[in-house]
Order: C-alpha cells, then sequence, then structure tokens
C-alpha cells in the first residue's frame, strides 16, 4: 500500500466507508507512511485509529478534486517550466499518482535549462518514489540524459503498478506486463533494455562482439583443417606406434577438460593469442578424432569425410567451442560475450544475459546453418530428393 | 604388433584398467582431502558416465533412426529440438540444470537427455549420408526398408559417430562440470567432483592432475573400446 502511495488513493479511500468500523481504522491507519511522506500530516498525529480514518476522509473530501490527470499534467508542466516551492508541494500531495506526469515532462536533455528542468522534476520523482536520483544544477548533459534514462526504465518496470489497466490493456498486460514481454518490447523498440549499472545492453553486445567473433571463426577456421591435417598424417604414417601416439595425443587433448589448460595458461600476460590457440587445438583434436572414427572403415580422404561430417559436427560442436570460448574469456579476462553471459547470469541481470546470450544463440545457429551448406548433396539420390 | 586386438580383450582390458583406477583411488583417498575429492568424484565420473551414455543412446537410438527413415516430421522436431538446446553454450544450459534440480540424478538424466539429441542428429546425419552414397544396398520394397534389413545394415554400419560420441562422455561431462565450476555457476549443494578440482584453485596440485589423468586415460579406453574390428 506504502509503494503504491497516491496512486492507490483514489481506489482506497472512495472505499472506506464501505469497511467495518476495526477494518477502515487498520487500512486508515496502513496509509499513515503515505501521509507522512505527501507531507499531509505527521506520523503522531495519526497514531490512532480514529484520528486515521477522520484525517483521511476530511483528507478526500478536500482533496479529491487534484487527482485528476488533467491537473495533475498541468502542475507537472508547470514544474517543468519554473521552479516554484508550491507546485512542487502540490505534486507532493498527489504523491505516485504524479508518476506519470512528471516522467512525461522530463523532456528531451540537449541544453542547461534542460539539465534545470530535470533538476527540478528528478527531485520530486525522488521524494515521491525514495529513490536517490540526483541530478545537481552542475550536472552535465549527459549525467542528466542519465538521470531521464533511469527515470524512464523505472517506469517501464513498474508503470503498471500505478496505473490502473482496463479494457483491452488489461487483457494485453497477462502478456505485457511480464519480464518477458517487457523485454521484448524493449527488442521491438530497437533495444536490449538496460543492465543492472545501467548501460544499453545493446552497446554491451557490439563492445563483446568482436572479441568473440574473433575467437570464434579464428579459432574455429585454425581448428578445423588442423584436425584434417591432423587425421590425415595419423592415417598416412606407416609406424604404427606414431599411429598410436597420435591417436592417445588427440583423444587426452580433446578429452582433458578446457578448464584444465585455461587454468594452466591463466597469467597476467595471457591474453587473446593463447585464448585462440587454446580454442583452435581443442577443435583440432576434437575434430581429428571424429574424422579418424569417420574415415577409419572406409577409403575416403580426411578431406572429404571432413566435408561430409560438417553437418553432424556443425551441428554438435559449437555450443561446446562456446562454452570453451566462455571460459578463456573469463578466466584471461577477455570483454567478450561469453565473459559478460556468465557474469551477468552469476549476478541475474536480466538484461544483459538476454542480451549476450540471444548474440551467442545467433552466432551458434549461424555456424550450424554454414556447416549444413558444406554438406556434400548427392543430386541423383532418390533419398536425398526425397528429403 | 600390428593385429588389432579383438572385442573381449579390450574389453577386459579396459575393465581391468577401470578396476585399477578404482583401486588405486580407494588407497589414495584417505592421505589428503584433496584425494578423497579425487576419488569420490572418479566414483561420480564413472556412475555418471554410464548414466548419461545409457540415456542418450535410448534416446538418441530411435529418435536418429524415425528422424533419418521415418515421417518427415520427426526430421523437422529434431532438428528444431537441436537447434533449440544447442543454441546456448553447453555451459549455461548444465548450470541451469543444475540450478533447477537438486537431485544429482536428475541432473545427470536431464544432460543424458541433451547428450541424446545431439547424437540423435549424429546418427540421423550418417543414415543419410550411408544412403545418399549406397541406395541401392538395402533392398527397398513399396518404398519402404524392411525395418530388419534397417537395424543389421544401416543401423550398424551409422553408429560409428555415436560410438565416438560415446566415448567422451566423461570427458564431456567433466569439461563441462568444470567449465560450471570454473564460471562461478556450480550450486553450492554439488557433490565434489573431478569438475570442481579441474575448475577451482586447489591447496595442491596433484589431485587435480590425476583428475585430468584419469579423465583422459577413461576416453582413451573407451574410445580403444569402442574402435570397430576392422579398423587398422
Amino acid at each position: 500500500m506504502v509503494r503504491l502511495g497516491g496512486a492507490a488513493l483514489p481506489y482506497v479511500l472512495p472505499a472506506l466507508d464501505s469497511l467495518d468500523p476495526r477494518s477502515r481504522e487498520r487500512v486508515a491507519l496502513a496509509l499513515t507512511p503515505i501521509a507522512v511522506r505527501m507531507e499531509v500530516a505527521r506520523a503522531d498525529e495519526l497514531s490512532d485509529g480514529a484520528q486515521a480514518v477522520l484525517f483521511w476522509t476530511r483528507f478526500w473530501q478536500d482533496r479529491a478534486i487534484d487527482f485528476r490527470a488533467a491537473s495533475v499534467r498541468h502542475l507537472a508542466s508547470r514544474l517543468a517550466e519554473r521552479s516554484i516551492a508550491l507546485r512542487r508541494e502540490d505534486l507532493i500531495h498527489v504523491d505516485t499518482f504524479a508518476l506519470q506526469a512528471l516522467i512525461d515532462a522530463l523532456g528531451r536533455v540537449d541544453t542547461p535549462s534542460d539539465v534545470a528542468r530535470v533538476g527540478r522534476l528528478s527531485a520530486v520523482l525522488a521524494h515521491i518514489t525514495e529513490l536517490s536520483m540526483p541530478c545537481p544544477p552542475d550536472a552535465s548533459v549527459a549525467d542528466a540524459r542519465r538521470v531521464v534514462d533511469t527515470w524512464r526504465d523505472f517506469w517501464e518496470l513498474h508503470g503498471s503498478e500505478y496505473s490502473a489497466l482496463d479494457g483491452p490493456r488489461r487483457l494485453a498486460a497477462t502478456f505485457v506486463e511480464t519480464q518477458y514481454g517487457k523485454w521484448l518490447a524493449a527488442v521491438l523498440h530497437g533495444g536490449l533494455g538496460r543492465t543492472q549499472r545501467g548501460e544499453h545492453a545493446s552497446d554491451l553486445v557490439a563492445q563483446g562482439l568482436a572479441t568473440t567473433s574473433f575467437l570464434l571463426f579464428v579459432g574455429l577456421g585454425g581448428g578445423f583443417p588442423l584436425g584434417v591435417a591432423w587425421t590425415r598424417f595419423e592415417q598416412r604414417s606407416h609406424k604404427f606406434i606414431t599411429r598410436v601416439g597420435s591417436a592417445i595425443a588427440g583423444s587426452a587433448l580433446a578429452a582433458i577438460p578446457c578448464a584444465t589448460f585455461v587454468r594452466l595458461f591463466a597469467s597476467p600476460r595471457a591474453g587473446l593469442l593463447s585464448a585462440v590457440c587454446l580454442v583452435t587445438i581443442t577443435t583440432a583434436a576434437w575434430v581429428s578424432r571424429h574424422l579418424a572414427r569417420s574415415t577409419m572403415s572406409q577409403s575416403v580422404s580426411p578431406i572429404a569425410a571432413a566435408f561430409s561430417v560438417s553437418a553432424p559436427l556443425g551441428a554438435t560442436y559449437p555450443p561446446f567451442v562456446l562454452s570453451a570460448i566462455v571460459l578463456v574469456e573469463l578466466v584471461f579476462r577477455l570483454p567478450g560475450l561469453g565473459r559478460t553471459a556468465a557474469l551477468s547470469l552469476a549476478a541475474g541481470d536480466v538484461n544483459a544475459w538476454m542480451a549476450a546470450s540471444l548474440a551467442l544463440a545467433s552466432a551458434s545457429l549461424l555456424l550450424r546453418h554454414a556447416a549444413d551448406l558444406l554438406r556434400p548433396r548427392a543430386a541423383h539420390s532418390p533419398i536425398v530428393s526425397e528429403r | 604388433m600390428n593385429e588389432p586386438l579383438s572385442a573381449k580383450r579390450r574389453l577386459g582390458l579396459a575393465a581391468s584398467g577401470a578396476t585399477l583406477l578404482v583401486l588405486g583411488a580407494s588407497l589414495l583417498a584417505p592421505l589428503s582431502p584433496g584425494l578423497q575429492v579425487y576419488a569420490r568424484g572418479l566414483a561420480f565420473a564413472v556412475l555418471a558416465g554410464l548414466s548419461i551414455t545409457a540415456v542418450a543412446f535410448l534416446v538418441a537410438l530411435p529418435l536418429g533412426a524415425l528422424a533419418a527413415s521415418g515421417p518427415r516430421v520427426f526430421d523437422w522436431a529434431l532438428r528444431f529440438a537441436c537447434d533449440l538446446v544447442g543454441s546456448l553454450p553447453t555451459v549455461f544450459v548444465a548450470a541451469v540444470f543444475w540450478a533447477s534440480t537438486s537431485s544429482v540424478f536428475r541432473f545427470v538424466c536431464a544432460l543424458g537427455a541433451l547428450r541424446g539429441l545431439e547424437q540423435a542428429w549424429l546418427l540421423r546425419c550418417e543414415i543419410v549420408r550411408l544412403e545418399a552414397e549406397d541406395p541401392e544396398s538395402v533392398p527397398r520394397g513399396l518404398g519402404r526398408t524392411p525395418l530388419v534389413a534397417f537395424l543389421r545394415r544401416r543401423m550398424s554400419a551409422a553408429l560409428g559417430p555415436l560410438f565416438v560420441s560415446a566415448s567422451f562422455s566423461v570427458a564431456w561431462l567433466t569439461a563441462l562440470d568444470a567449465a560450471v565450476s570454473q564460471a562461478g555457476l556450480r550450486p553450492p549443494s554439488a557433490p565434489p567432483t573431478w569438475g570442481l578440482l579441474l575448475g577451482t584453485p586447489q591447496p595442491g596440485p596433484l589431485p587435480a592432475l590425476l583428475a585430468a589423468g584419469s579423465v583422459a586415460w577413461l576416453t582413451v579406453a573407451l574410445h580403444a573400446l569402442f574402435r570397430p574390428p576392422n579398423a587398422g
């Protein structure tokens, strides 16, 4: 009730008379913190139930007319134009009922006069919501913009709690007002929401994309041919001991978790090059083991086998290689999408996690479909033509 | 020297090797807490690896066969399922599985099902590839392959990639476990495993080295065990 504040009063106060005396007193006492925040009474004045009921009954008789959207919007626009203490008080008197009008009045921030406007409105918003969001008079335009963005994010997240939903809006709210619905709305509006630290999630993706793409494409692009060359060497070798040694080394390299190598190579000097080498070697070992099996019982070259196994490998390997990339980015402190996704998952930052995982999923799907394109197709095969 | 070992001998060697590993671990366990974690991790790796392989085969064999040779809707559904579960790094999927279930058995079964989907796709691709390469090798009456012929010839020939994948089950599980631990996404209630030794800093390097060596050894043994008898 206290959180809903003035926005709930037009629904609660008219219904007060319909309650039995005991319930009425309990509700009136529960509204005391709102009266204190609205600066219309002190806590000690409303400590008694009967007094509280009398206060709120009189309050609604006197002030019901103030709780109208048009008058509150007018007050907010006047405060945005000029700083007058009385207007500020009038807005504080309607409490959270004025939130939407105040958020709308924030407007664009381009000049120092806009900064002053944001400062005035932000002070009232901070008082009503009890959230600390200072915008001092000497704040820069960028700082004021950040404050405005934060208030708008607050409204996007919590606005529905202070608005009455009726008709089709109530029906749409069953989807739109869920966390997923809000995230999807942000995506459709051309962004991916804002992270807990106030950054645009799309900026986070843009920052991490280069590192992760580099690791992914260089690691896979180098690892796949290396795996093919490895299998070719293993098969062409005439010495039994070389073949067995190569097979054991390949299996061991593919088997020992990437985390072990990552920890072994983790040092302040370890960087992108070490990360690329790790991803490349892991890929090469993995590919060589699959190719060794694919070419073992058939008389086909590893290169032909590489093309034929590209579809199944392309389908199963990307999630695994992306896990390796998450690890190297985390341990080597590389600013990539994997690190962003892991840290945001651990911190519960939904927008950052959704943005990073959406980008990783796109990369994974891209790889899978690219690998499928490499697969040779038998043009005249009845099986292929059926599919 | 170049004669390949028979399947029975390879199975015997793998079983005796695993027994030696378990015996060695139980002897080492009382020496330090790290070695105790190694011994408990070995039990977890072997049991969970077996469970994952079993669940994966149960999922992969019918799904892969149906997607390759059954109605087209199975192919579409398998592709969609693989795209869905494969769209995120496996480490995150495993972390979500682990966080959403309190039971280790359910976690292992969920990983087995995930692995099964991957293997079903491998099987489907291999069957389609074999059919495309040699469409006449199996008699096709009224456009349908007889089930016995399909199982004897197509299925047995297409199991190679599945066996490769199965031989990496323990390694796959340990790699995931280590990655989840290293990313800080491991639930506090999770049992001590090799992933914990390999993914988080330890007081001494011996348990981690033993765990890494054991994973490699088990994988090489499983890889050799699943080697077809006609391989050179």
